[in-house]
């Protein structure tokens, strides 16, 4: 009998925090807006913290990423005698499933959890609070061009992700397997649909970003305002987002290239 | 004497824990007004409430002629730009240096040049003595620094009233006259009405015209810091002299010592 009262305070639990959350990106996004050129100059400045200082370590990943594939890639293509193909099955798998996904898991594990610590921080040192007693909305002035920040930098990152990681694979085939530079550039132009997997790459790491940012924010303004508290929500915002990623992956999946 | 402010037999309740139970105080015009008390007592939380940051749950609270429960979320902004307030940590922006700190209401809430900006932000600098430090960043601050800066920002927009919570907490006691002499200063440069809320009595009475002291939700004393000094009331004689125990207890309510030891008191002394 416990064990149901317990699962239905954490179900009651959930759809709250979930409520609460879409409120407050529905706030923050729907705050009246400030005038044009600050707003802008806000958004560049996120975009540098939350989008430009997420590129190193999106490009180290799919250098070895991408590097990694075709190595494997190669060891089994090679069984059936179609190494030629290796280009072909890095780009789809790239572009396809592991640009967006491993990219959007990079993300909220580097500018996610910084964006949670530092709204944490903020709660904690009182600078939230401090806005609100000038008269400048927190929802408008933080939230909302971090949000923005973080859809437009994710599909952005992904694309570099994948750009990186074809690019690496292209060197190892070519120079440590001796694939033809033409046959693997050829195969992949003749299998990549710009519509069906561009395009459907790109729109999972626009969802992907929106979730990360998302949980990420509201995981911040809601940290308890101690050492502690920040700790726990930066936690719990890398574990949700990567989760998040994972789960809506198989969904969009499912829904773009299921039969 | 006119006040600014006033609680009107205020209630606020937190989860099942009572806060406040019927509280009423004036807060006059142009004077400093302390309100102390022990630690937990609510007193940040009472600050919390003029800033309309809280709402009570019974009574009003009335703030420029304005009942503060009436106001919607346009003219509650209007309102907060005419309170400076000076947070405990001084909650400066931690991206923004001390220039940029002090010039961000200006920013938000004017249309001046960068020019006037400037000459408005050295002024407020200079007046807490640090213009030199303009360009350092918030972590190169010290903690009296740091509220120094918090102070020039809280004044920079002329504001009616200022706020400040536990301005002298955790300061040496060099900071802590520089901070005394400024509320002071400011006070009567600007011709504002101060409300300090502390628990550093010495300080606090030097500088403070009137002093409320609150304890278990309600005030339990008011008066000048020299009617205080002299007051009967055992609680405020505590708190003045900073007694160990009293009215407010030294031990946490538990049950018996000898019996939480399992000791029997008679048996022990006839050992």
């Amino acid at each position: 009998m416990q064990q149901i009262g317990k699962l239905g305070r954490t179900g009651i639990a959930f759809t709250q925090s979930l409520g609460q959350s879409a409120l407050l990106l529905w706030m923050a996004l729907t705050a009246p807006p400030d005038r044009l050129s600050r707003e802008f100059r806000r958004l560049v400045t996120q975009l540098y913290f939350i989008g430009v200082n997420s590129v190193l370590i999106v490009m180290l990943s799919g250098l070895f990423i991408g590097m990694v594939l075709a190595l494997q890639g190669h060891t089994v293509l090679s069984r059936f005698g179609a190494v030629e193909a290796l280009g072909q099955l890095v780009s789809l798998t790239l572009l396809r499933e592991l640009g967006p996904v491993v990219a959007g898991l990079l993300f909220a594990g580097r500018a996610g959890s910084a964006i949670t610590a530092e709204l944490g921080f903020m709660k904690a040192t009182e600078q939230l609070s401090a806005l609100e007693m000038m008269g400048v909305d927190p929802l408008a002035h933080v939230l909302r061009p971090r949000f923005l920040a973080g859809l437009i930098s994710m599909p952005i990152l992904a694309q570099i992700f994948n750009a990186v990681a074809i690019s690496s694979a292209w060197l190892v085939s070519t120079e440590l397997l001796g694939i033809d530079s033409g046959s693997f550039w050829a195969n992949m132009q003749q299998v990549v649909d710009f519509r069906e997997d561009v395009v459907n790459g790109i729109i999972k790491a626009v969802v992907f970003g929106f979730v990360i940012t998302w949980v990420a924010l509201h995981e911040g303004y809601t940290a308890a305002p101690n050492t502690e508290g920040i700790n726990r929500s930066t936690t719990r915002s890398v574990v949700i987002a990567s989760l998040s990623v994972l789960a809506l992956d198989f969904i969009l999946t499912a829904l773009m290239f299921g039969e | 004497m006119s006040s600014i402010a006033s609680f009107d037999h205020v209630a606020l309740e937190r989860g099942d824990r009572s806060i406040f139970r019927d509280l009423s105080l004036e807060i006059p015009d142009g004077k400093i007004t302390a309100i102390m008390g022990p630690s937990g007592c609510g007193k940040t939380t009472l600050l919390r409430l003029l800033g309309r940051q809280l709402q009570p749950s019974a009574g009003h609270i009335t703030l420029f002629d304005q009942n503060l429960r009436d106001l919607s979320p346009a003219q509650i902004l209007a309102v907060r730009r005419r309170i400076g307030v000076l947070f405990q940590n001084g909650a400066l922006f931690s991206d923004l240096n001390v220039f940029d700190n002090v010039a961000f209401p200006l920013r938000e809430h004017t249309r001046l040049s960068e020019r006037h900006i400037r000459d408005l932000v050295l002024i407020r600098l200079h007046m807490v003595g640090l213009r030199g430090a303009r360009s350092l960043m918030p972590n190169e601050l010290s903690g009296g620094m740091a509220r120094r800066v918090a102070l020039a920002r809280a004044i920079v927009l002329d504001p009616e009233i200022i706020l400040y919570d536990e301005p002298f907490a955790g300061q040496d006691p060099i900071s802590m006259g520089v901070l005394c002499e400024l509320i002071a200063q400011i006070n009567k440069v600007l011709g504002i009405c101060s409300v300090v809320v502390s628990h550093d009595i010495h300080e606090t009475s030097m500088i403070s015209d009137h002093i409320y002291i609150i304890s278990e939700g309600k005030i339990v004393a008011n008066g000048t810091p020299g009617e205080l000094r002299n007051t009967a009331n055992p609680l405020v004689r505590q708190f003045v002299a900073g007694e160990a125990d009293g009215p407010i207890p030294f031990h946490y309510p538990g049950q018996d010592f000898w019996q939480d030891l399992d000791i029997n008191r008679g048996t022990l002394c006839s050992k």
